[in-house]
């Protein structure tokens, strides 16, 4: 079952001089509920436009859109008050407290302010409550934001970029929230350009260039898609391991102060064998694991990426 | 209704809303304190004066000089006398109450200007802190949004300018009590106060929607504070210039000649006089804007710029 179903999704924008511009190009995309699913891509991948279309503030020009079961152009209010979302930036009023502007968007859906207090509470705001959002921190106000969100008691967030300008601190702290939000039951539909979060977050990814889907399924799935993993290994001479791999026949290639050995880590033994039968002893020998971002590049290289 | 409420929150909140009562307030209390002290308490001597030539006035009313429009009495009045009660003023220095009508007139544009500068904030804030994508996320029916807003502006440009004038109103009655008259007041006096307040908050109001529906189309303050500047230097002041006979079609004019009662007349056309002096009068005056065509010229700008607004809100993209 699917809590978000989008099929042949496309929005064009028209430029001021004249032409379109395609920001989503055919976008089909099934979101399994429960858990974290990431959306990937680059800036202008198109990312941000289809939350947008979810979310009712962007008219596509074509395509389906269904979110909790509703269609999202015909049907979007009956479902909204069970959706949280952030979009880019977290824009709230700040001249206002957080609490005030958390009490604005709660009398929308007549939540009590106990909720108020659960949700400062969550995000570690409770103490700067009172004070005006133009003296928060960028992370604290991408909190607040999540807070919001938090109100309604969500089914599913959207969250778009929520680590964008986190500290060390702060991103580790938004990874846990949303790991702790999808193991509730909810469906966490995050995006972001910052791989490696999304890969200790996510459970399902998405990957997106130039507004067409490149790659979706499970976080295993999508690494399995790339050339394979390898054995990085170090020896006190670099030129004679290189020698003893080879006439092993054990693929590799050099990369910086070491030897990658392209073979799976389950041959971790074979290469330490070999390379003590020539009298060498490994000083460091570690999986060399492919992670999203190889796999990411690996992907869109042909998608013309970070043109 | 929960939208409402958690609009009108936001509104309540506003550092704007705090910063224009207390402005207006200061303005009062500065400008009352002037009348009070230029101002001063007539001596029997100068209102026995008044009162002779009020009486010598009044006696020549009664003979029907002062009619107009071929003599007929204004249909508001019951009787000849009614009229000259209303018509002829005592002269004396200081605050005189019975100036209080033409005062609030005078003030009129203040408030209207409030009026104005509160219903672009209202509709441009949102836009210019990007918390209008964080409301639609909540309230994505995006009418009811409109219209909700619409009401809140409705509400606290009302509210506000009622306030201001009645508290404008108090503090001129107690300087007129304390350092002038309240001697010949009009037969009508404080119900045509009254209704000369609510005509000017409601102009208050019908400009800050105006206001409040360019901001949604420009989706900045600023831009609809612009719009209204440039339509009020070009429309109603270099082209009602060049071609007079559109001022029976003019915003502002039409707000003012609700606000005062006056009829605009048309320029264009030779004025016929019967009479002469004080009692000449106009007959069959050519009226470009009556108050009737007046209210309906706001309510026609209304209709048709929060039409034009909510359709483009309600299609446009957000982002």
């Amino acid at each position: 079952m699917s809590v978000i179903e989008i099929t042949g999704l496309r929005k064009e924008y028209r430029r001021m001089r004249g032409g379109t511009t395609v920001a989503v190009d055919g976008l089909d995309l099934s979101v399994p509920v429960g858990g974290v699913f990431g959306f990937l891509g680059p800036n202008g991948a198109g990312k941000t436009t289809t939350i947008r279309c979810l979310l009712g503030l962007v008219r596509p020009s074509s395509g389906q859109l269904s979110m909790l079961g509703a269609d999202v152009q015909r049907s979007l209010p009956s479902v909204i008050s069970r959706v949280g979302s952030i979009v880019e930036a977290p824009a709230m009023f700040p001249r206002f407290s957080g609490r005030r502007n958390l009490e604005i968007l709660a009398r929308i859906h007549g939540e009590a302010d106990i909720a108020i207090e659960a949700v400062l509470e969550r995000v570690g705001l409770r103490d700067r409550a009172k004070d005006l959002v133009k003296t928060y921190s960028l992370g604290m106000r991408q909190r607040l934001a999540i807070a919001a969100t938090l109100l309604r008691d969500p089914a599913l967030l959207l969250l778009d970029e929520p680590a964008n300008g986190l500290d060390p601190a702060g991103i580790v702290e938004v990874r846990e929230l949303l790991r702790s939000l999808g193991a509730e039951g909810r469906t966490v539909f995050v995006s972001s350009h910052i791989l490696s979060e999304v890969q200790q977050t996510a459970d399902h990814v998405a990957i997106v260039a130039k507004g067409k889907l490149i790659k979706a399924g499970p976080v295993d799935e999508v690494l399995a898609t790339t050339t394979g993993n390898g054995i990085l290994v170090k020896v006190a001479d670099l030129e004679a391991g290189r020698r003893a791999l080879a006439n092993a026949n054990i693929p590799l290639t050099m990369v910086n102060d070491a030897i990658r050995a392209d073979v799976p880590p389950a041959d971790s033994e074979r290469v330490s064998r070999t390379l003590a039968q020539a009298g060498l002893y490994v000083t460091e020998l570690r999986p060399d694991t492919v992670d999203l971002e190889t796999v990411f590049l690996e992907l869109t290289k042909d998608q013309g990426v970070g043109d | 209704m929960r939208l409402l409420r958690s609009e009108l929150l936001r509104a309540r909140s506003r550092r704007l809303v705090p910063m224009l009562i207390i402005g207006g307030l200061l303005g009062i209390v500065v400008g009352m304190g002037l009348t009070a002290i230029y101002g001063g308490e007539a001596s029997d001597a100068e209102i026995a004066t008044a009162q002779t030539q009020y009486d010598k006035d009044f006696a020549q009313c009664m003979k029907g000089r002062f009619l107009e429009h071929g003599g007929q009495l204004d249909p508001r009045y019951a009787s000849l006398e009614e009229f000259c009660r209303d018509a002829n003023a005592p002269s004396l220095d200081g605050a005189q109450l019975r100036d209080l009508d033409l005062i609030v007139q005078g003030i009129s544009t203040f408030v209207v200007l409030l009026g104005t500068l509160l219903g672009a904030s209202l509709g441009g804030a949102d836009w210019t802190n990007n918390t209008m994508t964080t409301l639609l996320t909540w309230e994505p029916r995006r009418a009811r949004v409109f219209f909700t807003r619409a009401l809140v502006v409705v509400a606290f440009v009302g509210v506000i300018t009622l306030f201001l004038q009645v508290v404008f109103s108090a503090a001129y009655w107690l300087v007129a009590v304390t350092r002038g008259t309240t001697l010949f007041l009009p037969t009508h006096f404080w119900t045509d106060v009254a209704a000369t307040v609510g005509r000017v908050s409601a102009m208050g109001v019908a400009l800050g929607l105006v206001a409040y529906v360019i901001a949604m189309v420009g989706r900045s303050t600023v831009a609809s504070l612009g719009v209204l500047f440039g339509y009020l230097v070009l429309v109603e002041g270099v082209i009602a210039g060049f071609r007079p006979t559109i001022q029976g079609n003019l915003l502002v004019r039409a707000a003012s000649v609700i606000v005062s009662q006056q009829p605009i007349l048309d320029p264009t056309r030779e004025l016929v006089y019967y009479g002469s002096g004080v009692s000449g009068a106009v007959a069959n005056p050519p009226i470009l804007m009556d108050v009737h065509r007046a209210w309906i010229v706001v309510a026609v700008y209304l209709i048709v710029l929060g039409g034009l607004s909510l359709f483009q809100f309600r299609r446009r993209d957000v982002s």
